[in-house]
């Protein structure tokens, strides 16, 4: 197992330092550029020649990627181009912000969706299966920025029940009962979003494995349909979920974008979405490089939990294999 | 199920689709009486404006951002301010203590300032604050933003505590509205290499920036909001409101639900998507003001861009026909809503510099066009579309995408001239893309982009043909020899009155020999609480930069 890890280790080394490589190359060969934001009348072309050599990007380009590198490895992200701010001092706020608001809304959406996913596998094309269908394809097909301005329309302004935007009211920082105030709406809209996939998921896999032989085998035996199910099914109809739920870790550091965008949650989609229209070069290699950095680990994850939950998967040198 | 997921969508259509349950306020423009004399200032409240985006640095010298700017413009005092009309006065907020003076050969400019002026450090503001800032902004190695509006400085110089001299390379009338920059103090930046000036912490650390307005920075929480409040020890006309917070949003939708929720109390700009849902919201008043951005279709004039290098649009007459094909007063009324003043001619209609006599009219007149296209050697070729000396005439229009507001202009101008006969193939590009590719090398057939005018109308470096790409911003390599005299002399003569022939001049040059389609100004909309009031000489002017402030020390609020 250890060998395993230290392999994967290495390999992780070499993908991120490839990511590096051509995030930076694709960022740098986008058109435009942090000076070429505002054009007003009378601007002169030798000011954005000096700003361009103030923020370093007149240097030859692997001079450029080299000098990110060294910085980078040491944990020094650099400084934005205006007005020379750490780029730490945006990143690292932003990304607690996100975990705040994604975990909550994952944890929560699993904990919903696995356990009616499963229920409604027993209950086929019942009421609470029906419901549930409903809800994934609405969940599914509705955009979710739609969804939240909706969502603000009507219990925000009509119902007055709760906070339209922010993290906390202007005079309550800090406040963990606000925080949770202001966390109702996004949260709500994130885990109706994202818990049709999961309900479904969670339904067709349990399924597949009520209709797998051992399973009649058990019943057949005589062995109690609680049994069947909880003791006998669910740990294998939770392999592919597993494995889901590593792909999806990345999720929670990347942050729902046009979500933060509508209830202004200061989070790293937020960011990453301003930054790259001013075209802040340092702040989108950070925050691409922390993103990997979780789909690296999501899918160290997925595979080692695979192997945990299903006894026929060794870890070999190359990675997860079935016998 | 599926009658069940069907009945769900339609309850989630109609619930975005009511309007507001308040009730129909007609009157949208002025305030409600009530039983305090209106007129009366209140002091003391808060007033929450709601903003886009969050500031980068408020420090002056590196502002380049609106929302920078909005929160600057209430930390830092100017040398001298801005009237409605857009002249340089001095105001009881000014660093200025009276008007400048201009020296006989009329290069050097000479102020004198407060004594009485005050940094929140309790220092006093003294001329070589004033010499530090101008000498910062005319340093190339600083890389200022606002650089070119004071390149033309030679020296400053203080004579004494309280007076600085500005002497410039050449005779620049211009130069008067770069005398109302916001200073700095000289003492924060002592030992700053000036091409570090733009990485200091002045400006984005509270603790490290001293201000000289009439409130002070309390708090900067991102992305969220800023909250400034006033300055008990301020030395110039105390403002009414006690306290000014910036609320952030990142979206449209949400700033406006904001106002009408009564979360923030003032709503710079109105897109015109949200008028109409604005307009029914009692409590809410709305103020239209013309704005200082105009849309325009520029004519490019290098035959590299044309096949055969034939350019389509060299003949006067011919370019003259185009003017008078568009139906403008026609995308006015359609695309603004009639939320717009038609332009004809490089200046704003509210400014000093237009005169309405010099300019030409270009009226809507489809059989006029088509006279004019055939005196200038067009003729309709088999397909209905005109053709000269082999030719025809059919050119790409270029815009940029996701501005609607150009899209629909280009969709009409594209209708108009097929009614001429012309054929117009349109191309919209991301901004930030087309500015270096296409724009800024002057690599297009026809340009449709606007441009936002500051307070000086000069605008040689769009027409002259000594600022051709790239040093210039003549991306349409348009060259008249008359004008290009003109625009040098308006700024070389220093009399309002002188200025203001030179421009009509101008004006009727332009008639004869059209560099562009002037199209329209775009009315700009601010939508405020009514609980915000002002007196009708301190109401927003849009036309002048960050307007919708205009004398906002003199509102008041009440509860």
């Amino acid at each position: 197992m250890s060998e395993y890890l230290i392999r994967r280790l290495l390999q992780s080394v070499l993908v991120l330092f490839l990511i590096s490589l051509v995030s930076f190359g694709l960022i740098h060969a986008a058109p435009g550029g942090p000076a070429t934001i505002y054009i007003k009348p009378n601007q002169s072309p030798e000011i954005a020649k000096v700003q361009l050599h103030n923020m370093g990007l007149d240097r030859p380009i692997h001079i450029q990627y080299w000098s990110w590198l060294s910085k980078m490895v040491q944990g020094d992200f650099g400084i934005t181009f205006k007005a020379g701010r750490p780029v730490g001092d945006l990143v690292w706020p932003a990304l607690k912000n996100t975990l705040i608001l994604m975990t909550t809304a994952w944890v929560m959406q699993l904990l919903i969706a696995i356990p009616w996913g499963i229920y409604n596998s027993t209950r086929q094309y019942g009421l609470s299966d029906n419901t549930a269908a409903v809800v994934a394809y609405a969940g599914m097909s509705m955009p979710a920025f739609w969804f939240a301005i909706l969502m603000q329309e009507f219990f925000s302004l009509k119902l007055d029940l709760l906070p339209l935007s922010n993290m906390y009211a202007i005079n309550k920082q800090g406040q963990i009962l606000d925080l949770i105030y202001h966390m109702v709406l996004p949260v709500t809209v994130l885990v109706i979003i994202g818990m049709a996939g999961y309900t479904r998921y969670a339904r067709a896999s349990m399924l597949e494995v009520l209709g797998q032989d051992y399973v009649r085998t058990a019943r057949a035996k005589g062995v109690s349909e609680n049994k069947v199910i909880f003791k006998h099914a669910l740990r294998n109809a939770l392999i592919p979920i597993v494995t889901i739920l590593g792909l999806d870790l990345p999720g929670i550091v990347a942050g729902a974008a046009l979500t933060e965008t509508v209830f202004n949650w200061p989070g790293m989609g937020r960011l990453f979405v301003d930054m790259a229209y001013a075209r802040e070069y340092s702040v989108i290699m950070a925050v691409t490089m922390i993103v990997a950095v979780f789909v690296i680990i999501g899918n160290l994850i997925a595979d080692i939990l695979y192997a945990v939950v299903d006894p026929r998967v060794r870890l070999s040198g190359k990675g997860a294999t079935s016998a | 199920m599926a009658l069940a997921l069907a009945i769900v969508m339609a309850t989630a259509l109609f619930a975005g689709c009511s309007k507001g349950t308040k009730t129909e306020n007609p009157t949208t423009t002025t305030p409600p009486a009530t039983t305090v004399d209106p007129n009366k200032p209140v002091d003391g409240g808060t007033l929450t404006i709601g903003t886009f985006s969050d500031i980068v640095t408020v420090n002056p010298i590196m502002i380049d951002d609106t929302s920078s700017a909005d929160v600057a413009g209430f930390l830092f005092a100017q040398l001298y301010d801005v009237s409605a009309k857009g002249e340089v006065i001095v105001s009881p907020w000014s660093i200025a203590k009276e008007p400048f003076a201009v020296s006989a050969d009329k290069k050097s400019y000479t102020v004198k300032i407060r004594t009485d002026a005050k940094w929140s450090d309790g220092k006093p503001i003294t001329a070589d604050d004033v010499v530090f800032t101008y000498k910062t902004l005319s340093n190339e190695a600083v890389g200022s933003p606002g650089y070119s509006n004071y390149a033309q400085i030679a020296d400053v110089k203080a004579n004494g505590a309280d007076t600085v001299v500005i002497t410039l390379k050449d005779v620049d009338s211009r130069f008067e509205y770069s005398l109302t920059a916001n200073i700095v103090p000289a003492a924060s930046f002592k030992d700053v290499k000036p091409e570090d000036i733009g990485k200091s912490k002045f400006g984005t650390d509270r603790a490290a920036t001293v201000t000289s307005g009439p409130y002070t920075w309390a708090e900067w929480t991102e992305k969220q909001y800023i909250r400034l409040k006033k300055d008990p020890n301020y030395w110039g006309q105390k403002p009414h409101i006690d306290e000014i917070v910036f609320k952030i949003y990142a979206d449209q939708n949400t700033e406006v639900q904001a106002l009408m929720k009564g979360e923030i109390d003032f709503l710079e700009t109105v897109p015109v998507a949200q008028l109409e849902a604005l307009k029914g919201v009692q409590g809410i008043s709305i103020y239209e003001d013309a704005g200082p951005v105009y849309d325009y279709v520029a004519f490019n004039f290098l035959p590299d861009n044309w096949p055969n290098k034939f350019v389509p649009f060299a003949g006067a007459k011919t370019r003259q026909a185009i003017n008078h094909a568009l139906n403008r007063k026609g995308m006015v009324d359609s695309v603004l809503k009639g939320h717009g003043t038609l332009l004809n001619g490089p200046f704003l209609a509210s400014g000093w510099a237009a005169t309405p006599e010099a300019t030409a009219k270009w009226e809507f007149d489809v059989a006029k066009a088509k006279k004019l296209l055939e005196e200038d050697g067009w003729k309709p070729g088999a397909d209905g579309i005109l053709v000269k000396d082999g030719h025809k005439f059919e050119f790409e229009l270029m815009t940029n995408a996701g501005n609607k507001r150009r899209e629909s202009y280009a969709a009409i101008i594209q209708q108009n001239l097929a009614d001429v006969g012309i054929k117009v193939n349109i191309k919209t590009l991301d901004f930030s893309a087309m500015i270096p590719d296409n724009v800024t090398p002057g690599k297009y057939q026809a340009l449709l982009l606007g441009w936002q005018l500051g307070l000086d109308p000069d605008a040689e470096s769009i027409f002259s043909a000594n600022y051709f790409p790239p040093a210039g911003q003549n991306s349409g390599w348009y060259k008249n020899e008359k004008t290009d005299k003109l625009w040098e002399q308006g700024y070389k003569v220093t009399s309002r009155a002188e200025r203001k022939a030179v421009y009509a001049d101008i004006l009727k040059e332009f008639a004869n020999d059209p560099p562009y389609v002037f199209l329209a100004s775009q009315n700009l909309m601010t939508a405020y609480n009514q609980r915000v009031h002002w007196a009708k000489e301190d109401a927003p002017v849009q036309a002048i930069p960050y307007g919708y402030f205009y004398h906002i020390l003199n509102w008041w609020v009440t509860k």
